[in-house]
C-alpha cells in the first residue's frame, strides 16, 4: 500500500520541456531518493506526484490506482518542504493537527495521533510553541511531524535538510533513517547532495536535464554507472576522467575513481605535480596535475606528506576502471 | 566611568531639521490650540476659564445638540467604512492576488486610482452623478428598470450621511486593496501549498492561514481608517457645504470645528470654542489610538516568514 509507479511523465512550461518523458517504480516501502544537479527537474517531479503540478502527459499511478486528476490532499500522501512550510500562526500541536481537523476526524484522535507523532520525533516539550519559537532543525521535526500524524502512503521530501547546518544535517538525516525503518512507508525524496543520495536510498535515481540517467541501488550506481554523467555525480571526490587514448586504454574517457589511484615516486602510468594537498585526518587528498589528463585527485587513506610540485607517478588500478565512449557511454568490456 | 564618553553631538545635529520642523509645524500649533481651548473671550478680554469650555461643549444644549450630533455621525461614517470599505478591501486583494486573475495590473491600477483624486473632484463628480436632476444616476437605474429604487440621496436627511460615506468608500477602497494585497503577496509560496496538501483550499484556506495572516495588516489599515475618518471634513465640505446639509445631517467633527472656529454665513467665528472642539477631537482619536495599541496591536502577533 504505498507504491508508485510513473509512466512517460513529461511536464513543459511554455515550449520548454522540463521533464522529458520518465517511467519510473517505487516499490512500497522503499526509500527513493531523486539525485541530480540543480535544474534537472527532481523537485518538477516530486511536485508533480503531489499533485501540486499537472503533468503535461503521462501516468502517475498509486497502487495502481490513475491519481493525475485527484486532488493533492486525496492522494494520500505528505510532502515536507524545504523551507518547513510551518503555519506561522498555529503551535506546533495545532500545526500537526491541522490536516486531520480539515478532514473532520474527532479531538481525541487527533490529539492521540499528534502525542504519538510528537514521541516519535522527541517534540513533546514544544507542542505549545509558535515556528518562530523553534530552532531550524526542531522545524525540520515539526514538518516531518506533520506529515506522520497523517499516515499517509507516500512520504515526499523535498530538500528537507538544505536549510540545516552541517551537524544538524548528519543527525536529521539518521532520524529520516530511523524513521523510514520504524514506519515501514514508501518514501521519495529530492536532494541535489548525492552524499545523502548513497546515505539514505534503497534505490537512487539520477536525474540529469530532465531524464533519468540510471536507476539503481546506491553501490550499484557507484560501481557500476552507466554513463560519465553519474560515474561523476555519485561519489565524492568526484572520479578522475583521464585521456584514455594516451593510455592506449579503449574508448575515449578512462575513469578511475580518487581512492583507485596508486602511486609511486618512481614510475607510473601517469605523470604529474602535485598542486595542492588537503589533510582530513583519517584520509589525505592530493590534487596532482598532469599535462595529459588535467588535475586529477588521489584519495589516500590516512596521513601522507607531499612536497607541493613534487613528481609523482600515478597508475589506475586496472580491476578499478570505468571505459566510456565518444558520447559518454559506458563500454563493458570484460 | 572615568573617562566618560565624548557627548555625541552630531545626533542632537542631525535630528535637529527634523524635530525643528516639526515643532514649529505640529507641536507648537498642537499645544497652543489645547491652550488656546482653556480661554474664552469675557467683555472683550482673554481669560482663563479652565474647562469651562469643554462643558459648554459637552453640556449647554446650544452646543452639546450640535456636537453630540457631529460626533453621531462620525462614528457612523466610521462605521461604515469599517463594515464596507475594509471587507471590500480584503476581498479585492484576495481575488487580485489569485494567480488564475488575467490583467490583474489593470484591476489594481483602475481601483486605485480615485484614492489619489482630489476630494473636491470626487465629491463635485459624485454629486454631479447622483444629482436627481441633471445626474446619470437616474437614467441608468431607469435603463435597468429600476429607477423606482433612485432617491435624491444627497438631499435627504436619512440617506446623505450613508451616501457620503459610501463615496468616501469608493474613494479609498484602494487603499486597504494594496496593504493587504502585499501582506498575501508575503505569504510564501510554500506555505499555501502545504496548506494544499492538508486539503486546505479555496475558502478554507483563507479563513485558516491566510486571514490569520494578514490580521495585523487589517489592524494597521482600521486604526489608519479611524484616524482618517475622525480628522475628515473635505469631502463633506464640498459635497454639502460647511452647514453639512440637508439639516445637519452629515455634520461631522470636521465640519462642527470649521464652523464654529471660522464662522460661517450668519454664524461668526469663535476661535476659543474652536479650539476646544479641536482638543476633543485630538482626545478621542488619542483614546482610540491608545485602546488600538494597547488593547489590540498587543495581542496581534507578527509573523516572520
Amino acid at each position: 500500500m504505498g507504491a508508485l509507479e510513473l509512466k512517460g511523465i513529461t511536464k513543459r512550461f511554455g515550449a520548454t520541456e522540463v521533464i522529458k518523458g520518465v517511467d519510473l517504480r517505487v516499490e512500497d516501502g522503499e526509500f527513493c531518493v531523486f539525485v541530480g544537479p540543480s535544474g534537472c527537474g527532481k523537485s518538477t517531479l516530486l511536485r508533480i506526484i503531489a499533485g501540486l503540478e499537472d503533468a503535461s502527459a503521462g501516468d502517475i499511478l498509486l497502487d495502481g490506482v490513475r491519481v493525475n486528476d485527484v486532488a493533492p490532499a486525496r492522494r494520500e500522501l505528505a510532502m515536507v518542504f524545504q523551507s518547513y512550510a510551518l503555519y506561522p500562526h498555529l503551535t506546533v500541536r495545532d500545526n500537526m493537527g491541522l490536516a486531520l481537523k480539515q478532514a473532520g476526524i474527532g479531538k481525541a484522535e487527533i490529539r492521540a495521533a499528534t502525542d504519538k507523532a510528537a514521541q516519535m520525533l522527541a517534540l513533546e516539550p514544544l507542542m505549545d510553541r509558535r515556528p518562530a519559537e523553534l530552532s531550524g532543525g526542531q522545524r525540520q521535526r515539526v514538518a516531518i511531524g506533520r506529515a506522520i500524524v497523517r499516515t499517509p502512503k507516500l512520504f515526499l521530501f523535498d530538500e528537507p535538510l538544505s536549510n540545516l547546518d552541517a551537524a544538524l544535517r548528519v543527525a536529521t538525516r539518521i532520524e529520516i533513517a530511523r524513521l523510514h525503518r520504524d514506519l515501514g512507508a514508501t518514501m521519495i525524496y529530492v536532494t541535489h547532495d548525492q552524499v545523502e543520495a548513497m546515505t539514505l536510498a534503497d534505490r537512487i535515481v539520477v536525474l540529469r536535464a530532465g531524464k533519468v540517467e540510471q536507476t539503481g541501488r546506491p553501490m550499484d550506481l557507484y560501481n557500476d554507472p552507466d554513463n560519465l554523467f553519474v560515474a561523476g555525480f555519485i561519489g565524492s571526490p568526484q572520479m578522475n576522467f583521464l585521456n584514455a587514448p594516451a593510455l592506449s586504454a579503449p574508448g575515449a574517457t578512462l575513469g578511475v575513481r580518487p581512492e583507485h589511484l596508486q602511486v609511486s615516486r618512481s614510475a607510473g602510468a601517469i605523470e604529474g605535480q602535485v598542486s595542492h594537498v588537503e589533510k582530513l585526518g583519517g584520509e589525505t587528498l592530493a590534487y596532482v596535475k598532469s599535462a595529459l589528463h588535467g588535475l586529477l585527485t588521489l584519495r589516500l587513506f590516512g596521513e601522507h606528506d607531499f612536497i607541493m610540485g613534487e613528481t609523482l607517478y600515478l597508475s589506475p588500478e586496472p580491476q578499478r576502471q570505468f571505459h566510456f565512449d565518444a558520447e559518454g557511454l559506458r563500454l563493458r568490456i570484460v | 566611568m572615568a573617562q566618560g564618553r565624548p557627548v555625541r553631538w552630531h545626533i542632537a545635529v542631525f535630528l535637529a531639521p527634523a524635530v525643528a520642523v516639526y515643532t514649529a509645524l505640529m507641536i507648537i500649533p498642537l499645544f497652543g490650540t489645547l491652550a488656546q481651548s482653556l480661554f474664552n473671550l469675557e467683555a472683550g478680554a482673554r481669560v482663563f476659564v479652565g474647562l469651562g469650555n469643554f462643558r459648554r461643549l459637552f453640556g449647554e444644549a446650544l452646543w452639546s445638540d450640535a456636537f453630540w450630533n457631529a460626533l453621531g455621525n462620525n462614528l457612523w461614517f466610521f462605521l461604515i467604512h469599517m463594515l464596507v470599505q475594509n471587507p471590500i478591501g480584503i476581498a479585492l486583494a484576495a481575488l487580485l492576488s489569485s494567480p488564475k486573475l488575467r490583467m490583474a495590473a489593470v484591476y489594481r491600477t483602475a481601483i486605485f486610482v480615485p484614492t489619489i483624486l482630489s476630494f473636491v473632484i470626487v465629491g463635485f463628480v459624485w454629486k454631479l452623478i447622483l444629482s436627481p436632476i441633471w445626474g446619470i444616476a437616474p437614467g441608468m437605474l431607469d435603463a435597468v428598470g429600476l429607477k423606482s429604487l433612485f432617491a435624491p440621496w444627497l438631499g435627504k436627511e436619512e440617506y446623505a450621511l450613508t451616501a457620503l460615506a459610501l463615496v468616501s468608500v469608493w474613494q479609498f477602497v484602494g487603499i486597504p486593496m494594496m496593504l493587504i494585497y502585499a501582506a498575501l503577496l508575503s505569504i510564501p509560496d510554500e506555505v499555501l501549498e502545504a496548506a494544499e496538501m492538508d486539503g486546505i483550499t479555496g475558502w478554507s484556506q483563507f479563513w485558516k492561514i491566510k486571514l490569520p495572516l494578514i490580521l495585523p495588516a487589517i489592524g494597521i489599515i482600521s486604526i489608519l481608517t479611524f484616524v482618517g475618518n475622525f480628522n475628515a471634513f473635505d469631502l463633506i465640505y464640498v459635497a454639502q457645504g460647511a452647514l453639512a446639509g440637508p439639516n445637519y445631517a452629515t455634520d461631522i467633527l470636521g465640519t462642527f470645528l470649521y464652523r464654529t472656529f471660522f464662522g460661517f454665513q450668519l454664524q461668526t467665528g469663535d476661535p476659543y470654542m474652536g479650539s476646544a472642539i479641536a482638543g476633543a477631537m485630538f482626545g478621542i482619536i488619542l483614546i482610540g489610538v491608545c485602546l488600538y495599541l494597547f488593547g489590540i496591536q498587543t495581542r496581534l502577533r507578527r509573523y516572520q516568514f
